[in-house]
C-alpha cells in the first residue's frame, strides 16, 4: 500500500507541477485522542467544483477484499477493478452516486466505470457478502486519506479560499468542514476530529476452502 | 329342616376340598386386592409424574420449537434479504417496484406480511396496509437490535393477530433499508407444534383488557373455556384448569411479558387423555384379576377335587377292609403322595390278605407236616358225617399212632422226630388216595378220614400204610423202623357223631397198641379194657406212695456151685382191691406213660436196702434188678441214684446187677453203650435180659460193658420140643463165654431143660424148677435149708448160704 501511496505521490507531483503552492497538514483523531487511519480529507476550493477527464484509476480485488478499502477520486474519473484472484467476483455498487454492476469475470475487468457524480459508492461483491469497498468522488483534486497516525498532507494548493473536509466510511457523524485561506507556499495544520465505529469483521471462510 | 341344613353347610365347610379352595380364594382375594390397591395409587401417582413430565418434555420442545422456528424464519429473512435481485429491486427506489418485490420473495420464505423500512425508520412499502407508508415502523427496537445482531424478531400483535416478526437489514453490502418480515402465529403452527409435543397449543395475548386468544388446537367451544379460564397476568391461578368441564393440566410460557403486552403460549394436556393408559392398565389389571380368581377358584376346586377323590376313595376302600372285603384294590390314579398311600394301602390290603390266608392255613393246617391239622379234619369228619347221615356214604375214621415215638424223640432230638414224622406223613398222604383227609392231630397221631369205599375199605387203607412204613426211614443218614398201631371207626356201626368217631377210633388204637397187632377196627368190649386201663394207670401213680408195690425175689443158681448166689427182684402190685397185679398188666403202661422210671427208682432203692440188710446179716447173695429203655436213658441220673443207694445200704457195687432187655439197648444203642460204660466203671455188673429176642450180634454185645447175658424163656422152654431151640441155647452159652461173659439161662422148668443146660455148661439158671419170686421173708427162710419149700422145689438143690 505504501508503494501505491508513493505512486499516486508522484503523480500528483506530475500534475501540479511546481509552483507557489500552499500545503494543507491535515490530522484525523477520534473524541479520545486516537488516530483516524483512512480517512478522507479533501479541500473544495472556493472557486468551484472541478472535474476531470481520462483519469483512470484501479481498484482492484486481492484476497476477495476490495484493495483499497477507500478509494478518493475526482468526479470524471474511471476505475477498473482489476480482480488478482483465481475465483470470480461480481462487482456491484447499488449506490445514488453511481449504480453500476460487472457481472462475474476474473482477471482484468470486462468494462470501466467512470464516476461522473459526486458522492459516496459503495461497492460490493455479489459472490462474497463481506467484501466492502468505497468509493469517495469528489469534485476536487485537492484529497488525501490519512496514514496510520491520521495524518494526510495536502500539497500543491493555489493559494485562495477553500473548504477542508474530512469523511470517514464509518464515521458515526460527519465533520463540519472547516474554511481556511491559504497563502502561497504556506503550510497551514487542520485537525478533525471524527468518531469511527469499528469494521464489523463478517465472516469471510478460509481461502483454502477456496481452492476448490 | 333349617339346623339341618346349617348343618350340611357347615359339613360343607369342614371338607377338605372346601377348605382348600376357600384357603386360596381368600389368599388371592387378599394378595391381588392388596396388589391392586398398591398398584392402582401408584399407577395414579405415575400418572401425574407422568404427566407432569410429559409437560415439562412438551414445554422443552415447545421452547426449541419456538426457538428454531424463529431461527429458520430469521434464516430465511437472511437469505431473502440478501437476494441480489430483490436487493437491486429495493434499490430501485420505485414504491411499486419495492411492493411487488416484497409481495414476490414474501411468498417465497412464507411470509403472511411484508413491510419495508428507511434506515430512517420509516415505513417505504407494506403489503398488507399502504395506510403505513410514510409512517414510522412500529417496532423500532426491532431494528436496533438488527442493526447490531444482523437480525431481530419478536412476537407481535397486529391487527388483533398474532404474528412472528423477523427484521433484517437490506446489505447493498451496507445496510440500504430494513425489511419486516411478519409470520402469522396461527392454528396451523399451534397444530404441527402440537403433533410435535403431543400438548395441546394455545397462544394468547393481553395488552389491556382480558386474555384474547389467537391460536389454538383446542376445539372452539374450548377454546371459549380456555379463554374464560386465563387471568390474570401469569395466564393461570393454577395447573389445573377446568376447560369446558374437562381437566388440563396446564403450563404457560410467556413469550412476551410487557406490562402492556403479554403474550403466552399455553401447553396442555387433558387429564382424561393423559391418563387414559392408566386407566387401561388399571382395568386391565381389575379384569387380570379377575381372570386369575376364577383360575384359581378352578384350579382349587381341580386339585382339591385331586386331593379329596383319592382321599374318599381310600376311606371307602378302608370302609370294605373294614367290613372284610379285601378283593377290591384302591386305583392308583397319581404318583404324588396320596397315590402312595393308596399304593401302600393297596400293599397292606395284599398284606392282610396273605397274613389272613395264613392264619387260616395255620388254623387249618399242621405247620410241621403241612397236613390238615385236627380242626381242618374235625370240621371235614364233622361234613362228611352229615353228609352220611343224608346220603348213606360209607365214611370211616383212622387213628394212627407211631409205635416207640417218644424214644426217637427223647434220644435222637425232636429235629429227628420231626423229620420222621414228617416222613411218615408224607409216606401216609402217598399210600392213600386225593379224596381221602390224611390229618396230624398232634404229637405221633395221625388220623385219616375214609368218605368213600365199602366196610372193608379201612382194612385195605391199614396194610397200604403198613406198607408204606415197611420200609426203614432214613433220617441223617440213620435208618430207623418206624411201625404204627391203626384203630379203625367206621359211621353208622360206631357212632354217627365226629366225637364218637373220633373216641372208638383212639380206643380201637390203643387196643391194636396193646395187643400190638397192626390195627384194631373197634369193638365196644374195648371201652371197658381200655377204661380198666385208665383206671389202673391213675391207680398206680398212687401205688408207689402207698407202699402198694412190694418186691418178690425169685433166686438164680449158680449151676457150677449149686447154690443160689444171687435174685432177681421183680416187682409186684398188691392192690388194695384187685389183690395182686402181674408185672405183666401193668409195666408196658408204666413203660408208656414214662411212669416206669419212678417205678425203677423205687425197685431199685427198695432192693438194695434189701440187699444191705441181707448182707448185714451175712446173707451174701447178689441183687438183680430189671432196668427198662428208659431208665437207661435217663444215663448219669440213673448212675447217680444207683450209687447214693448203694452208699446209703454200705453195699459194695458188685453186689448190684442190673437186667437190662436186648431191645432196650436196641433202642438207643450209643446212649446204652455209655451208660453201661459208667455203670461198670461204678462196679455194678449188668446182664442183658432176654436175648435172643432182639436182633443184636454178638459183635455189638462184645463192645457193650456187659458181665452176663440172660438167654430169653421162650428158647429154654422150646430145646425138648425143637432142637433147633437147643442149638441156639447151646451156641449162645458157648459165644457167650467166649466172649467172657457167663450165661443165665431163665424160665427153667424141667429137670430135662436143667440137665441140657447144665451139659451146655451153661453158668447159673432161674425158673420154677428152683422157686417162684417170693416176699424177702419167704425167701430167707427158704434159703434157709429148705425148709419152707415151695412147692414142686426140689431141696438138693438148694445151695448153702
Amino acid at each position: 500500500m505504501s508503494r501505491l501511496v508513493a505512486a499516486y505521490a508522484i503523480s500528483s507531483m506530475a500534475l501540479c507541477g511546481v509552483g507557489h503552492a500552499a500545503t494543507l497538514e491535515v490530522e484525523v483523531r477520534d473524541s479520545a485522542g486516537a488516530p483516524v487511519a483512512d480517512a478522507a480529507v479533501y479541500a473544495m476550493p472556493a472557486t468551484g467544483p472541478t472535474e476531470t477527464r481520462g483519469k483512470v484509476v484501479e481498484i482492484q480485488q486481492i484476497d476477495r477484499e476490495f484493495v483499497p478499502y477507500l478509494t478518493i477520486v475526482q468526479t470524471g474519473t474511471t476505475a477498473t477493478f482489476p480482480n488478482r484472484d483465481p475465483i470470480l467476483h461480481h462487482v456491484y455498487s447499488f449506490s445514488p452516486a453511481k449504480s453500476f454492476e460487472i457481472k462475474l469475470y476474473s482477471g482484468r475487468s470486462p468494462s470501466e466505470v467512470t464516476f461522473d457524480k459526486p458522492g459516496v459508492v459503495t461497492l460490493g461483491c455479489n459472490i462474497h457478502d463481506w467484501m466492502i469497498g468505497y468509493v469517495l468522488i469528489v469534485s476536487t483534486p485537492h484529497f488525501a486519506r490519512t496514514d496510520a497516525t491520521g495524518a494526510a498532507r495536502l500539497r500543491e494548493l493555489p493559494a485562495g479560499s477553500y473548504e477542508v473536509q474530512a469523511w470517514h466510511p464509518r464515521q458515526r457523524e460527519a465533520a463540519a468542514p472547516q474554511s481556511v485561506t491559504l497563502e502561497a507556499a504556506a503550510s497551514r495544520p487542520v485537525a478533525f476530529t471524527l468518531d469511527v465505529a469499528p469494521r464489523k469483521a463478517k465472516y469471510k471462510p478460509p481461502l483454502d476452502r477456496l481452492k476448490y | 329342616m333349617a339346623s339341618r341344613a346349617e348343618g350340611g353347610v357347615l359339613a360343607k365347610l369342614n371338607r377338605l376340598g372346601t377348605r382348600i379352595v376357600l384357603f386360596f380364594v381368600a389368599l388371592l382375594v387378599l394378595v391381588q386386592g392388596l396388589g391392586a390397591f398398591l398398584v392402582i395409587q401408584a399407577n395414579a401417582q405415575i400418572a401425574r409424574q407422568a404427566m407432569d413430565q410429559e409437560l415439562e418434555q412438551g414445554e422443552r420442545v415447545f421452547k426449541q420449537l419456538l426457538a428454531q422456528n424463529q431461527a429458520r424464519l430469521e434464516q430465511g429473512a437472511g437469505i431473502l434479504s440478501a437476494d441480489f435481485a430483490f436487493r437491486q429491486a429495493i434499490a430501485t427506489n420505485d414504491t411499486g417496484t419495492i411492493l411487488s418485490v416484497l409481495r414476490n420473495h414474501g411468498a417465497r420464505v412464507g411470509a403472511n406480511v411484508m413491510t419495508l423500512a428507511s434506515l430512517e425508520n420509516v415505513v417505504r412499502a407494506d403489503t398488507l396496509d399502504p395506510a403505513r407508508i410514510g409512517k414510522t415502523f412500529a417496532y423500532p427496537d426491532l431494528i436496533h437490535l438488527a442493526g447490531i445482531e444482523g437480525r431481530a424478531s419478536s412476537i407481535v400483535i397486529r391487527d388483533d393477530k398474532l404474528y412472528q416478526l423477523v427484521v433484517v437489514p437490506v446489505l447493498a453490502p451496507e445496510p440500504i433499508a430494513w425489511v419486516g418480515l411478519a409470520f402469522e402465529v396461527d392454528d396451523n403452527l399451534a397444530k404441527d407444534l402440537h403433533q410435535l409435543t403431543g400438548l395441546e397449543v394455545t397462544f394468547a395475548s393481553r395488552t389491556d383488557g382480558p386474555w384474547r386468544l389467537h391460536a389454538s388446537t383446542l376445539a372452539t367451544d374450548l377454546r371459549v373455556g380456555l379463554q374464560g379460564a386465563l387471568t390474570g397476568d401469569d395466564g393461570i391461578g393454577a395447573n389445573l384448569l377446568d376447560v369446558g368441564g374437562e381437566q388440563y393440566e396446564t403450563r404457560v410460557v410467556p413469550l412476551e411479558a410487557r406490562p402492556d403486552k403479554r403474550v403466552a403460549a399455553i401447553l396442555q394436556k387433558s387429564l382424561q387423555v393423559g391418563l387414559a393408559p392408566f386407566h387401561r392398565i388399571s382395568a386391565s389389571f381389575f379384569w387380570l384379576t379377575l381372570a386369575g380368581l376364577i383360575l384359581l377358584v378352578g384350579g382349587s376346586l381341580v386339585i382339591a377335587g385331586g386331593i379329596t377323590r383319592p382321599v374318599h376313595r381310600l376311606a371307602e376302600a378302608a370302609r370294605r377292609v373294614q367290613d372284610g372285603d379285601y378283593t377290591r384294590h384302591v386305583q392308583v390314579e397319581n404318583r404324588d403322595e396320596i397315590g402312595e398311600l393308596a399304593v401302600s394301602f393297596n400293599h397292606m390290603l395284599d398284606g392282610i390278605v396273605s397274613r389272613e390266608k395264613e392264619i387260616l392255613r395255620l388254623a387249618y393246617e399242621d405247620g410241621l407236616t403241612g397236613l390238615p391239622n385236627r380242626a381242618m379234619f374235625y370240621e371235614q369228619l364233622e361234613q362228611a358225617t352229615r353228609l352220611a347221615k343224608r346220603g348213606g356214604h360209607s365214611v370211616a375214621v383212622m387213628l394212627l399212632d407211631m409205635d416207640r415215638f417218644k424214644a426217637i424223640n427223647d434220644t435222637l432230638g425232636h429235629t429227628v422226630g420231626d423229620q420222621a414224622l414228617r416222613e411218615v406223613g408224607d409216606r401216609v398222604r402217598k399210600a392213600l388216595r386225593e379224596s381221602d383227609v390224611v390229618a396230624r392231630l398232634g404229637g405221633d397221631e395221625f388220623a385219616v378220614l375214609l368218605a368213600t369205599g365199602g366196610a372193608d375199605a379201612p382194612k385195605v387203607v391199614a396194610e397200604k400204610i403198613h406198607k408204606a412204613l415197611e420200609e426203614p426211614l432214613v433220617i441223617d443218614g440213620q435208618p430207623m423202623d418206624m411201625t404204627a398201631s391203626i384203630g379203625i371207626a367206621r359211621f353208622g356201626e360206631h357212632g354217627e357223631e365226629a366225637d364218637a368217631l373220633l373216641r372208638a377210633a383212639d380206643v380201637a388204637m390203643y387196643e391194636a397198641k396193646r395187643t400190638k397187632s397192626r390195627f384194631a377196627i373197634y369193638d365196644p368190649s374195648h371201652d371197658e379194657r381200655r377204661q380198666e386201663f385208665l383206671t389202673l394207670l391213675g391207680e398206680l401213680r398212687r401205688a408207689v406212695e402207698a407202699g402198694e408195690l412190694v418186691l418178690h425175689y425169685q433166686p438164680k443158681m449158680s449151676l457150677a456151685e449149686d447154690r443160689v448166689t444171687s435174685v432177681e427182684a421183680l416187682v409186684r402190685w398188691r392192690h388194695p382191691k384187685r389183690g395182686v397185679v402181674p408185672p405183666s398188666d401193668f409195666i408196658p403202661f408204666a413203660e408208656q406213660t414214662g411212669y416206669i422210671s419212678a417205678i425203677t427208682r423205687w425197685v431199685l432203692a427198695r432192693a438194695i436196702e434189701q440187699c444191705g440188710v441181707w448182707e448185714r446179716t451175712g446173707l451174701r447173695i447178689r441183687m438183680c434188678v430189671n432196668v427198662s429203655a428208659r431208665d437207661l436213658r435217663l444215663g448219669d441220673e440213673l448212675v447217680h441214684a444207683i450209687s447214693s443207694s448203694l452208699q446209703a445200704a454200705e453195699l459194695p457195687a458188685g453186689m448190684l446187677c442190673l437186667e437190662i432187655t436186648e431191645s432196650a439197648l436196641m433202642e438207643d444203642p450209643r446212649g446204652a453203650q455209655a451208660t453201661l460204660r459208667k455203670l461198670r466203671e461204678l462196679g455194678v455188673a449188668t446182664s442183658i435180659d432176654d436175648y435172643g429176642t432182639g436182633y443184636s450180634s454178638l459183635a455189638y454185645i462184645k463192645q457193650l460193658a456187659v458181665n452176663e447175658l440172660k438167654i430169653d424163656r421162650a428158647f429154654v422152654a422150646g430145646m425138648e420140643a425143637d432142637q433147633r431151640n437147643a442149638a441156639i441155647v447151646r451156641s449162645t452159652i458157648e459165644l457167650g463165654h467166649n466172649l467172657g461173659l457167663s450165661v443165665v439161662a431163665e424160665g427153667v422148668e424141667t429137670d430135662h431143660e436143667l440137665a441140657e443146660l447144665r451139659r451146655y455148661g451153661c453158668d447159673a439158671a432161674q425158673g420154677y424148677l428152683f422157686a417162684r419170686p417170693m416176699p424177702a421173708a419167704a425167701l430167707e427162710r427158704w434159703l434157709s435149708g429148705a425148709r419152707d419149700k415151695p412147692p414142686g422145689q426140689r431141696a438138693d438143690i438148694l445151695g448153702e448160704v
